[in-house]
C-alpha cells in the first residue's frame, strides 16, 4: 500500500495479536522514528526534507489507521501505548536509531525512552505534552474548544502558508467531511492518553532516560506554556532546549527551516550535550 | 399511554444580559457572580414543590435527570430529588412511579454507588422505581466528569452490566472490570421489584443505541431538544420499528418514550402571553444556550457516526440570536397552545411513532412555581384524558412499568449477562 506521499505501510502484530500497529514508511538511509502529534499524521515539508536522508518509520495510533477503527480499546493506558510501540520497533529492528516527537508524539517518545532508556540514540522532543504544573496550568482546548479557535491555539500566525495548508480540507465536500471524520476521531484516539489533565506520571520518569534529547519549544505556544521547555530539560540529564521566536504550538510547521536546522545539526553532531 | 412528569431544576433568576455575557449554561457559568444562594434555595424547594403537585395531579410518574455544573438543571445526581419524591409520595399513598432518567453510567465512576441508591429507592418507594441509564452528554461526563470521551461507552457496558447483575445475583460475586473491581459485589439493599427494576436507556438518535436498546429490551427515551420531532423523531422511530421487526421483536409501543416541553393556555394567544418569556429564558439562557462543541467530542462518536453526524447541516450554536417564542413554536421546539392544539400535537406524535410513553416537561426557564402549577392543571385537566386511552390495547402487556403500578415483570433479556453492548 502507498498513499500519495509514496509512504509504504508496514503493520506489526503487537500485544499477543491484539494491536497490528501500522507505521508509514518513507525515505532513504538510516532509520528514524517519526511519532506524530495528537491530529494524526502529515507529510509536512519538515518530514519530507529529513526523508531526503533518512528512512522515515512513523507508527499510526492504534484506531486511527484505516479500517481499524477499534484497536484503541485494546490499549487502556498510556503503559499499554509504551508496551505496544517498544515491541513494534524491536520487531522492525529499530532499536538505536533517532526519534522525533511532536505534542503527544513528544510525550510517547519521552515515555518510551524514559521506560527503556536503550531504545532511542538521540530524542527530538518538540512541544511535548506530559508535563502539568499548577503553577504553569495548560487545558485541553484544541480537543474541548469551538473547531473555530483550533488555528488560534496552534500557530502563532494561522494566517501563513505552511499553517493554512497543513489546517486545510479538501475541496470536495464529501471527501472533507471524510477528512474531518477521520481527524476528529485521530484526535480522539490521542486524547485517551491526555485527558482530561495531560499528566500521567512522566516526571517521575524523565530522569531515567540516558538518550541525548533536543527540546524545541515555539514561544509563541498557547497550548502548552514554553515555559515547559526547561522543566523538560532541566529533568533529562543530556539536554539542550532551543525557543524558536514567532513559533507556536507546531515548530516543524511553523518555523520549518530553523526547526529542520536544529534537528539534523543536532542528529549528526557526536557532542555530548 | 403513560404520561410521565419530568422536571429540570434550572436557576430561574439569570440576568437578562447572560447570554452577552456569558458563553454557555454549563461548564463555565459563573457560579458566584450570577447567583443568590437563598435563589438557590427557593429553585430546588419549587422544583420538588411542582413534582409533587405532579404527582398528587394524577401523572403516571415523576421523572428527575442528571446535569453537574449546569444553570440550567442544577442536578447532579437525580437519586437525591428521587428519594425527597419517594418519600413523599409514600406518606400520601400516591400510586405515582418514581423515574429517574438520567443516572448516566457512562459518566459514574462508581457504579455500586448507583445500584445500591436506586435498589434504596426502589424499596423506599415500594416497588416504584423506574431507572434510566443514559450514557451521559458529553460536556457532562467528558468535561466535567473527566471520562476520556473514547471511554464512555466502554465505560457504560461495563457499568450496566455490573449494576444488573449486582441487583439480581442472589450471592455475593467478585468483580474484576477494567473501570472498577471488588473483592465482593453484595450491595444493600437488593431492588424491592423482581427481578429488578425496568431500565431504560436515552437516546439522541444514534442508531447503536437504538440497536442496544431493542437487544436488551430496555425502554428508549428519544430526545431531539431544539427542533421538530415530525422532521427530526419520526426517522429514529421507523429506524427503530424497522429494526425491531427484523429481529423479530413485538412493535409495543411501550417500548418508548420521547421528551417535550408543553405549554398550556386557555387559547394559544393566552399561551404565548404567559409563557413566551419563560420559553425565551430557557433558549437563550438555559439549555438553549450550550454550544455545540459541549455536546460533541472527539472520540465521543465513531468516525461513520461523524460522517452521518457531518453530512447533516450541523444547528448554529453558541453566541447566535436564541429563536423566539414564535420561532420556537413553529419550529416544534415547544409545544404550546390551548388544550385543543396541543392535544392536537401530541396525540399525533403518540401516533405516528408509536410512542407509549410522553414525558413532558411543564416547567421551562424562569417560569415561576405558581404559572407551572396553572400549566399542570390544564395539562392534566385538559390535555391528559385525551392521550391516555392511545395504545390502551397494551396496557396489560406493559413490561417496562412497575408491576406494583400495574406494570408486568421486566424481560430476563434487560439483565442478560451476555447480551448486546454499546461499544
Amino acid at each position: 500500500m502507498s498513499t500519495r506521499t509514496g509512504a509504504e505501510t508496514r503493520s506489526v502484530s503487537t500485544w499477543g495479536g491484539r494491536v497490528q500497529l501500522s507505521f508509514q514508511v518513507v525515505g532513504t538511509g538510516p532509520a528514524l522514528v517519526y511519532v506524530p502529534p495528537l491530529g494524526g499524521l502529515v507529510w509536512d515539508d519538515f518530514l519530507l526534507k529529513i526523508a531526503e536522508t533518512h528512512t522515515i518509520f512513523a507508527p499510526e495510533l492504534p484506531g486511527t489507521s484505516a479500517g481499524d477503527t477499534f484497536s484503541i480499546h485494546e490499549v487502556d493506558d498510556v503503559f499499554d501505548l509504551v508496551l505496544i510501540y517498544e515491541e513494534a520497533l524491536r520487531t522492525l529492528g529499530l532499536v538505536g536509531a533517532p526519534v522525533i516527537g511532536q505534542s503527544l508524539g513528544g510525550m510517547i517518545a519521552a515515555e518510551l525512552s524514559s521506560c527503556f532508556p536503550d531504545l532511542f540514540g538521540h530524542v527530538v522532543l518538540l512541544d511535548p505534552a506530559g508535563l502539568w504544573f499548577p503553577e504553569h496550568p495548560w487545558n485541553l482546548d484544541v480537543l474541548t474548544g469551538p473547531p473555530s479557535e483550533l488555528p488560534g491555539l496552534l500557530f502563532a500566525d494561522p494566517s501563513a502558508e505552511r499553517p493554512r495548508a497543513m489546517l486545510a480540507l479538501p475541496d470536495d465536500p464529501e471527501a472533507a467531511i471524510d477528512a474531518l471524520a477521520q481527524l476528529t476521531w485521530t484526535m480522539g484516539c490521542g486524547a485517551k492518553f491526555v485527558w482530561p489533565v495531560p499528566d500521567r506520571g512522566l516526571v517521575k520518569r524523565l530522569h531515567r532516560i540516558t538518550a541525548q534529547v533536543l527540546v524545541v519549544w515555539g514561544q509563541d505556544d498557547r497550548v502548552i506554556p514554553p515555559v515547559y521547555a526547561q522543566e523538560f530539560a532541566s529533568r533529562i540529564p543530556r539536554s539542550e532546549v532551543h525557543v524558536l521566536p514567532a513559533c507556536g504550538h507546531i515548530p516543524q510547521v511553523e518555523q520549518m527551516e530553523s526547526t529542520y536546522k536544529l534537528v539534523t545539526d543536532f542528529l549528526t553532531d557526536e557532542h555530548d550535550c | 399511554m403513560k404520561l410521565t412528569y419530568i422536571q429540570h431544576i434550572p436557576y430561574r433568576h439569570l440576568p437578562d444580559d447572560f447570554q452577552s455575557r456569558h458563553t454557555e449554561s454549563v461548564v463555565t457559568n459563573a457560579f458566584h457572580e450570577l447567583v443568590e444562594p437563598d435563589l438557590v434555595h427557593d429553585d430546588l424547594r419549587s422544583a420538588l414543590d411542582e413534582s409533587m403537585y405532579a404527582a398528587r395531579a394524577g401523572f403516571d410518574a415523576v421523572a428527575m435527570t442528571e446535569h453537574g455544573g449546569s444553570s440550567y438543571d442544577i442536578n447532579p445526581n437525580p437519586d437525591l430529588g428521587a428519594a425527597a419524591l419517594a418519600y413523599a409520595t409514600e406518606v400520601e399513598n400516591l400510586p405515582v412511579g418514581i423515574y429517574t432518567v438520567g443516572r448516566s453510567l457512562g459518566k459514574s465512576r462508581e457504579p455500586l454507588r448507583v445500584a445500591e441508591e436506586q435498589a434504596w429507592l426502589d424499596c423506599l418507594s415500594g416497588g416504584r422505581l423506574i431507572s434510566g441509564f443514559p450514557v451521559g452528554l458529553a460536556y457532562d461526563a467528558n468535561v466535567n466528569a473527566g471520562v476520556p470521551p473514547i471511554e464512555t461507552r466502554a465505560r457504560y457496558d461495563e457499568n450496566f452490566e455490573l449494576v444488573l447483575r449486582a441487583w439480581t445475583a442472589r450471592e455475593p460475586f467478585p468483580w474484576n472490570g477494567r473501570f472498577s473491581q471488588s473483592m465482593a459485589v453484595n450491595i444493600w439493599p437488593r431492588p424491592m421489584q423482581s427481578p429488578h427494576p425496568p431500565v431504560s436507556i436515552t437516546g439522541v438518535g444514534n442508531p447503536n443505541t437504538t440497536r442496544f436498546a431493542l437487544q436488551r429490551d430496555l425502554g428508549f427515551n428519544l430526545v431531539v431538544l431544539g427542533g421538530d420531532p415530525k422532521r427530526l423523531a419520526a426517522p429514529i422511530f421507523d429506524t427503530m420499528w424497522s429494526m425491531a421487526g427484523e429481529m423479530g421483536l413485538d412493535n409495543n409501543p411501550y417500548r418508548t418514550a420521547m421528551a417535550v416541553t408543553v405549554l398550556v393556555g386557555d387559547t394559544d394567544e393566552q399561551a404565548a402571553h404567559l409563557y413566551s418569556r419563560h420559553v425565551e429564558y430557557s433558549l437563550a439562557r438555559g439549555i438553549g444556550h450550550i454550544p455545540m462543541h459541549r455536546l460533541a467530542l472527539p472520540g465521543g462518536i465513531s468516525p461513520q457516526g461523524l460522517k452521518a453526524l457531518l453530512s447533516r447541516q450541523a444547528p448554529a450554536a453558541g453566541h447566535n440570536a436564541a429563536p423566539s417564542y414564535a420561532e420556537a413554536v413553529t419550529a416544534g421546539a415547544v409545544v404550546a397552545g390551548s388544550p385543543a392544539t396541543v392535544r392536537e400535537i401530541l396525540a399525533d406524535y403518540a401516533r405516528s411513532f408509536r410512542l407509549g410513553n410522553l414525558l413532558v416537561f411543564l416547567q421551562v426557564g424562569s417560569m415561576p412555581k405558581e404559572l407551572t402549577m396553572h400549566n399542570i392543571d390544564l395539562f392534566t385537566a385538559e390535555v391528559a384524558p385525551y392521550l391516555r386511552p392511545i395504545w390502551s390495547e397494551y396496557d396489560d402487556d406493559n413490561r417496562w412499568w412497575p408491576v406494583r403500578l400495574g406494570g408486568q415483570p421486566v424481560s430476563q433479556m434487560q439483565a442478560e449477562m451476555t447480551g448486546a453492548r454499546l461499544t
